[in-house]
């Protein structure tokens, strides 16, 4: 009993001088509470829908971020990994009745393998010429589907897979804990020493390789772990949706998720998905401007990128938050003194 | 007979029509500070970055403690013992010092060397204290001043815990006060011994230099490279009274 009482006064402690003392973890819990309650306000079938396709894409986006932002390797075919994640979910589940819960990480493993693929041939190139070939890969694959339609489906794409679970709310609920979870983890990774072995890499490779570290299989991890991620937000999308169609390997997708990173703040983790919550409801949200929406969704992002060039969350950060110039602990803007060294903010 | 600690034999390499180093061949002992110097452009920095496999040699072989190392990757040299640092400072400038140095902490050589270091953080810590810029560990690397970032790449190379340290200019863009404690500390480290958790095996060095003044005093042994070509090698003594190395410096009639 004491031990409980214990752990449980530690966790208000945790909650009141770690938690609550900054804007930016409040807003995060609050994420998860609105994530994890939404079902209770609402019974839209379609606000469910829009939400659960943002999940999805928060996971897609993230793992962007995790390659390109964190690592430097610009990645311009990420719809690679999204594609083969969908379609080999896709194929499993319809050739081998595979369950989703199956069917999904074994796509998301071909994801993985994808990214061996891309990532092997890739090692050598930087910056404009690696983002060159990584846009190719989604291209090809996508001749190969329309060249082998008794396989693949061609234009048409696989549909008739099997459902995530019976009901919507449950549906919701699988892929938004899901995509809490993967995201935690995706931070935890850039939060390691991992993490700091990916900035470096992107800062000056040379550098990295002068210290004694193999870049080259940190930049596969990197590709790895990218296309595992997006393999799965890809499985996701396809058992949802009940198709895995050439949509998920289209050079525009592979657009959006470089939209929303740099939108939301690339090599954050947060900012992405931040983004996609923000920007993927907006646009739906703004059907009622017909033809004028994809006109007002270039005009936002034009705008946030023109005057927030680090992007929307990591702007919003600043504004609302200080770091201590002697101990570098954040603080909340309002604060005259920093919280732990107590030297003056200005 | 033993081998020798550190071999490079009749190593070349061109770059285009240009021979910037060619068929350089000298050995060392394991205690020993040896001077690189030269006029510039006689390729002293070329010679470091070809035994640290940056560059890939034409010809030639590096032995080092025994093993080959030419056209082996640069962090298997790393981990092996050898390690330089850069010229033209590269640090990671987004980054804390403290990360800097951490990503040193994490090869494979310091992880195993300091298994028993049970935080990263801590080591990186005594590696920036050695170098004398712990004090500022948490800013971004991209505020500190030229001779501090020489500090930085000195700290970031002890953090492998190296045999042999090839030092690129560490005592360029350093004012006289500085170039003292920076010379003071490069002794200090050679001589070996546990800095808190940091453990220097007193590695033997090769510094180009072009502060003769200081590098008279720090190394026991000056090689003279002049248009790729090594002109003399001997003790500072015997290179100062060298006409070949006067030549090569002052040109003809010089003296």
């Amino acid at each position: 009993m004491k031990t409980i009482l214990f752990y449980i006064r530690k966790l208000f402690a945790v909650v009141k001088n770690e938690v609550l003392v900054l804007p930016s973890r409040v807003a995060v819990i609050f994420f998860f509470l609105f994530i994890l309650l939404l079902p209770f306000f609402t019974d839209d079938v379609y606000i469910l829908r829009i939400f659960t396709l943002a999940s999805i894409f928060a996971i897609f986006a993230a793992s962007w971020d995790l390659l390109s932002g964190f690592t430097g390797q610009m990645n311009f075919g990420h719809a690679l990994f999204f594609g083969v994640g969908a379609y080999g979910a896709a194929l499993l589940n319809l050739h081998y009745q595979i369950p989703p819960w199956g069917s999904i990480p074994l796509g998301a493993l071909v994801g993985v393998a994808a990214g061996l693929i891309i990532g092997i041939p890739s090692l050598r190139l930087k910056g404009t010429y690696l983002a060159l070939t990584t846009l190719a890969f989604p291209i090809i694959l996508l001749g190969l589907v329309f060249t082998f339609p008794g396989f693949t489906g061609g234009e048409l794409g696989i549909s008739g897979i099997e459902r995530l679970a019976p009901t919507r709310v449950q549906e919701y609920y699988i892929i938004s804990v899901l995509m809490l979870g993967l995201c935690t983890i995706m931070w935890a990774i850039t939060d390691s020493n991992t993490g700091i072995i990916f900035h470096a890499i992107r800062e000056d490779e040379i550098a990295v390789r002068a210290s004694g570290v193999n870049t080259t299989r940190y930049k596969l991890l990197a590709f790895c772990l990218s296309g595992f991620f997006a393999g799965i937000a890809g499985g996701l999308y396809a058992h949802f949706m009940r198709i895995a169609g050439p949509s998920t390997l289209e050079v525009s997708l592979s657009f959006q998720v470089v939209i929303w990173a740099i939108f939301g703040g690339a090599a954050t983790i947060y900012g992405p998905i931040g983004a996609v919550f923000f920007l993927y409801p907006l646009v739906e949200f703004m059907h009622v401007l017909k033809d004028y929406r994809i006109l007002m969704f270039a005009f936002v992002v034009l705008l946030v990128l023109l005057f927030m060039p680090d992007g929307l969350f990591r702007w919003l950060r600043e504004k609302v938050e200080e770091e201590c110039p002697r101990c570098k602990v954040r603080n909340i803007a309002t604060r005259k003194t920093c919280r732990v060294c107590t030297a003056p903010l200005d | 007979m033993s081998q020798a600690f550190l071999e490079v034999k009749g190593i070349t390499k061109k770059f285009g029509g240009l021979t910037a180093v060619n068929d350089a061949t000298f050995s060392m002992d394991r205690h020993q500070i040896i001077g690189l110097i030269g006029p510039n452009g006689a390729g002293k920095t070329t010679l470091l970055r070809l035994m640290t496999g940056i560059l890939k040699p034409d010809s030639g072989s590096v032995r080092f403690m025994g093993k080959e190392m030419a056209g082996k990757k640069t962090w298997d040299i790393v981990n092996a013992g050898m390690v330089s640092t850069f010229q033209n400072m590269r640090p990671f400038r987004r980054l804390p010092i403290i990360a800097n140095v951490m990503v040193a902490c994490l090869s494979p050589r310091a992880l195993k060397r300091g298994e028993w270091v049970k935080k990263i953080e801590a080591k990186a810590m005594d590696a920036l204290e050695f170098a004398g810029i712990s004090d500022m560990a948490r800013e971004n690397a991209s505020v500190l001043s030229q001779g501090d970032l020489k500090r930085l790449e000195v700290a970031r190379a002890i953090a492998t815990e190296p045999e042999l340290l090839l030092l690129d200019e560490p005592f360029g863009g350093l004012s006289p006060a500085e170039t003292d404690l920076m010379a003071k500390s490069i002794k200090r480290l050679h001589k070996g011994g546990r800095f808190g958790r940091l453990h220097s095996e007193g590695p033997a060095m090769i510094i180009v230099e072009h502060k003769l003044h200081w590098l008279m005093q720090i190394a026991s042994r000056i090689i003279v490279l002049s248009f790729g070509t090594i002109i003399a090698d001997g003790t500072p003594d015997e290179i100062i009274k060298n006409p070949t190395v006067i030549e090569a410096y002052l040109g003809q009639g010089g003296n």
